[in-house]
This record gives structure tokens, C-alpha cells and sequence, in this order.
């Protein structure tokens, strides 16, 4: 019995520390593998006004993920975001139709994000930017 | 408590669980006067486990390519949180492996474990040396340091001494005339995939035989210790009225590893760079060898002795000599009697190679 006792006190002990060790290893374990996104997060894009033609749509990378800038027929500017509301694959501009198609699952979308087609269940988010001096500033 | 009991119930209906815990476990009985020294290999065993773990994390971050090898543990050391305490247990942990290593294998030379039947034990334990050793000379060159590069220069190239094959086979080591990316990619492959897949499989070997003879009884503490196996037959070493493995002796490997942990972990914390000269801070450049490039210190005997012998051939073969001596002991040494003491030949041999090796070393790292 008593020395049971001990040997449970000491599985007790050993165990417990195992338990402590690997919990004390888990958090450095977890942020060695958690993703850093801070970086950029809330940079801005400046893209030169000549870069976006009429009726052409020019894609860059935008905190993290992708966006794209078109110039409508008429001349008015829109920023979006590139990924499609349905399962996020990134859309295509189609030039001769003037609209973007999601190669995915045929998701269609107006030149302002609008959805004509397909299961894409939202339109495009729209993304903030203002022009000055021959630039773009998105975000 | 109830839910638990009722959960191993439905497992064990179906495969018989608890008949194996009894087999393996509880009704596993070793010798009475089993001692510390039987702990080490579940010591080891830890020891791998940790390398596999913190080389698999070490992989997401860690570029095999010459031009980023340097930058990409730089940046695992600076920028990645906690990646110094990833990259640390590993090299560190390589390290006490070795050191681990010795002592187990010393302990199964005292104790004469190597004896009739424990041949397979001893060999294939041969070989897991050996591939530890592979594991760390490929493990070497991955940051791409002056250390690394300069230190595999000078190991592949002692394979030069061997007549006839001797240039071909060193460029073949290399994968090219000079250490360079080639030599990365192939180590790369050895380190990560080969030699771990290779150690996985010889310790699965090596538990396969020791569960086969039965653990051996120390020698200590018994008037008659000689080897009680007849031959002849396949004979069980079993030990009637033992201690069971779980819990008394798995309570024992359990402190031993705990001890062993705070060793590791005080060199992780207090003294990482313990194993690393300076030029493992500076990246390769295969333009200027540093001044005193040295292996790791468990190499510095094999070092040494390529040193003091005019021919290197000379050199190369005396160890080759010892080490396939070392391999087939148990072949050589045929005696019953088991106790150190009472093997005077045995001792002095032992004791003469033990210090011969730590002179080599220590010459080694002061030449
Ligand atoms: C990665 C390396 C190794 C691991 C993980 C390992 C693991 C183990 C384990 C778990 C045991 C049973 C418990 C014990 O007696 O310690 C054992 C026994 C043994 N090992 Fe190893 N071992 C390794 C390397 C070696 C080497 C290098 C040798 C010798 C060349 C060796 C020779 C033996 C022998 C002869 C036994 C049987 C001891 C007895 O029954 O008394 N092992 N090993
Ligand atoms: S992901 Fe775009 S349509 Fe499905």
C-alpha cells in the first residue's frame, strides 16, 4: 500500500509536469505557425491614372488579396475586389464584353460587381480610392 | 470516470485491448535489479521523437536552396515567433542525441547485453549508430553557414584517400567537382527523407528483437552473472516475480527522461549556441576558408586520426578497423561471464578505447 502510495504520488507528479511541459510548448508552437497579415494590412495602393485604359480592367494586390481597378466605357473609375463571392477564386475581365466571368463556376459580374449570372450569391466588394494628380489611391 | 470505463469496454469487445495492456504492459515483467541504465532507450526514443517534431516544424520555414538556405535560418532565428526556440531544440537536441547514444551503448558494453542472443539487438543498434551519425554530418550542411560548408569540404573529401574510387566517389558524395548546390539537394533529401524513414525502421527492428530475447538481467548484484542462454533453441529470457513495465518501470523511464529534459532544456535556454563556433553565424562563401574549421566534437577523434597518420589511406583504414570491430563484437567476445569486473580483458580494452577516444578528441580540438 504505502508504497503504491508513493508510486502514485510520484505518476501523479511526472505526469503532471508532462501535461505542464507540452502545454508550455504549445503556445510558441502555435504562434511559430500562425500566419503574420499584419504586413500591409492597411497599406495603400497608388497606381498612375494612364496605367487604367477605357474600358480595360488592370488587377493588383490589395491588403493581402486581389483587386482590380476598370475603367468603364464613359470613363468613370470603379475598384473592386477580385474574388468571387461564390467559393473565391479570383474573376477575369473580358474585354469584348465588358464584364468580369469567374472561370470557376461561371459566376458573371457587371463592371460595377454586379452579379447577371451564375452562383455567386453577393457582388463584388467595392474598395475605397480617390484620384489626384494622374494617381490612383486605393484604400 | 464511469463514461471512460464504459468507453474501453466497447473497444476492448471488439479488439481485445486490455488482453494486450496485460501482455505488454502490466503482466510485461523485467528483472528485479533492473537499473537506470535500462532507461535510455526510451530516453533516446523521446530524443527522436522531438528531432522528427522540430525538424517537421523547422521544413515550413527552412529553403533548400543555396542562394536562400543562409537567409531562411537567419530569418527563422530573427523574425519567426519562437523559431529560435524551434531551431535550438534541434540542433541542440542532435547533439544530446549522440551523447545519449554513447551512454546506452556503453551501458549494453559494461553490462555485456551485447552477448548470445542479443547479436540482431546489438547490430541493428550498430547501424542506428551509424545513421545518427549520417543524420547529423547531412544535417550540418542545411544552413549553409562557413561552417557548414567548409566542415562537409573536409569530411567528403576524406573519402579521396581510398585508392582507385576514391576521386570519383567523393565527387559523387558531392554531386559535383566542389561542395556547392548540388551537394545541398542531395544532403537535403538524406536528411529530411532517407535516414529518418531508415532510423523509423531499424528502431522499429530494434524493439522487434529486444521484444523477442527479453530483456537481458543486469549482471550486477548476482552471484552467478554469466549468460544463461543454452543455445540450441529459441529461448525466451523471461523474469518470473519481476517488476511489471507499467507502472514501476515506466515510472523510471519516465524520471529519466524528465532528467534528461532539464539537461536539454538548461543548454537550450542558458547556453544555446553551446555547439556553434563563430563561423556558423557567417554565410558560405566558397572563396575563403575560415581559419580552424572543425567537425562537431563527436567527430573530432575520427578527425584527429586522419590528422596524425602521414597517409591518410593509413588514417582511414584504422577507423574503418575499429569500427567494424565495434560492429561485430559480439562475435569476437564470446565469453559467458557478463559482469565488467570479472572480465579484466574486457575492462582494459574498454576502458584503453574509451580513453583513447576522449584523448583523440580532446588533441583533436585543441590542434
Ligand atoms: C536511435 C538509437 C537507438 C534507440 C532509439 C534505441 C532504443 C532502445 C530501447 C528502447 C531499448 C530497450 C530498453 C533499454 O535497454 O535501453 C534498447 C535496447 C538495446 N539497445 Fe538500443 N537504441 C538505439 C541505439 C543502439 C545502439 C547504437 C546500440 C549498440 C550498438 C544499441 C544496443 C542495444 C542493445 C544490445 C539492447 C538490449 C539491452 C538489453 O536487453 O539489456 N542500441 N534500445
Ligand atoms: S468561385 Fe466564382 S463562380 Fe464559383
Amino acid at each position: 500500500m504505502d508504497d503504491n502510495g508513493r508510486r502514485k504520488f510520484l505518476g501523479i507528479c511526472l505526469g503532471g509536469m508532462a501535461a505542464g511541459l507540452a502545454a508550455a510548448f504549445l503556445y510558441p508552437v502555435y504562434r511559430y505557425l500562425a500566419p503574420r497579415t499584419n504586413s500591409g494590412a492597411v497599406a495603400k495602393v497608388v497606381i498612375p491614372e494612364k496605367d487604367v485604359l477605357e474600358g480595360e480592367a488592370k488587377f493588383f494586390e490589395f491588403a493581402g488579396s486581389s483587386a482590380v481597378l476598370v475603367r468603364k466605357k464613359g470613363g468613370e473609375l470603379v475598384a473592386l475586389s477580385a474574388v468571387c463571392t461564390h467559393l473565391g477564386c479570383i474573376v477575369q475581365w473580358e474585354k469584348d464584353k465588358q464584364d468580369f466571368i469567374c472561370p470557376c463556376h461561371g459566376g458573371h459580374y457587371t463592371p460595377d460587381g454586379v452579379v447577371t449570372a451564375g452562383p455567386p450569391p453577393r457582388p463584388l466588394a467595392k474598395l475605397p480610392f480617390s484620384v489626384a494628380n494622374g494617381a490612383i489611391t486605393v484604400g | 470516470m464511469k463514461l471512460l470505463k464504459r468507453l474501453i469496454d466497447w473497444i476492448d469487445v471488439r479488439i481485445g485491448v486490455r488482453e494486450v495492456a496485460e501482455k505488454e504492459l502490466t503482466g510485461y515483467l523485467l528483472p528485479r535489479t533492473i537499473n537506470v541504465w535500462y532507461s535510455m532507450g526510451s530516453v533516446l526514443l523521446v530524443i527522436f521523437g522531438i528531432q522528427v517534431l522540430s525538424g517537421i516544424l523547422l521544413l515550413i520555414y527552412y529553403v533548400p536552396d543555396a542562394d536562400n538556405a543562409f537567409k531562411s535560418v537567419t530569418s527563422i532565428m530573427n523574425d519567426v515567433p519562437f523559431g529560435w526556440l524551434i531551431r535550438m531544440c534541434h540542433a541542440v537536441g542532435s547533439n544530446m542525441m549522440v551523447l545519449v547514444l554513447l551512454l546506452h551503448m556503453f551501458s549494453v558494453l559494461f553490462m555485456g547485453s551485447y552477448k548470445s542472443p542479443r547479436e540482431f539487438n546489438w547490430l541493428s543498434g550498430f547501424i542506428l549508430f551509424t545513421m545518427v551519425q549520417g543524420i547529423s554530418l547531412t544535417g550540418y550542411l542545411l544552413p549553409w553557414s562557413q561552417l557548414s560548408f567548409w566542415a562537409t569540404t573536409v569530411a567528403t573529401n576524406s573519402a579521396n584517400a581510398i585508392p582507385v574510387a576514391g576521386p570519383y566517389l567523393v565527387e559523387f558524395l558531392r554531386g559535383s567537382k566542389l561542395v556547392g548546390p548540388p551537394t545541398l539537394g542531395r544532403f537535403f533529401a538524406l536528411h529530411v527523407a532517407l535516414i529518418p524513414l531508415g532510423m523509423a525502421a531499424l528502431i522499429g527492428a530494434h524493439l522487434f528483437f529486444l521484444k523477442r530475447t527479453g530483456v537481458s538481467t543486469p549482471p550486477f548484484g548476482q552471484a552467478d552473472s554469466t549468460n544463461q542462454w543454452k543455445g540450441g533453441s529459441y529461448q525466451y529470457e523471461d523474469h518470473p516475480g519481476g517488476i511489471p513495465f507499467f507502472p514501476n518501470y515506466a515510472l523510471e523511464d519516465l524520471r529519466s527522461v524528465f532528467i534528461y529534459l532539464a539537461l536539454f532544456l538548461a543548454v537550450v535556454f542558458f547556453d544555446p549556441y553551446l555547439f556553434f563556433p563563430k563561423d556558423a553565424f557567417l554565410p558560405a562563401n566558397p572563396l575563403v576558408t575560415p581559419a580552424h574549421i572543425k567537425p562537431e566534437w563527436y567527430f573530432l577523434a575520427n578527425y584527429q586520426t586522419l590528422k596524425i597518420f602521414p597517409n591518410e589511406l593509413i588514417g582511414l583504414s584504422v577507423q574503418a578497423v575499429a569500427m567494424t570491430f565495434l560492429a561485430l563484437l559480439p562475435f569476437i567476445d564470446r565469453g559467458r561471464e557478463r559482469h565488467p569486473l570479472k572480465r579484466p580483458l574486457f575492462l582494459v580494452c574498454a576502458i584503453g578505447g574509451l580513453l583513447l577516444w576522449l584523448g583523440l578528441s580532446v588533441w583533436g580540438h585543441y590542434s
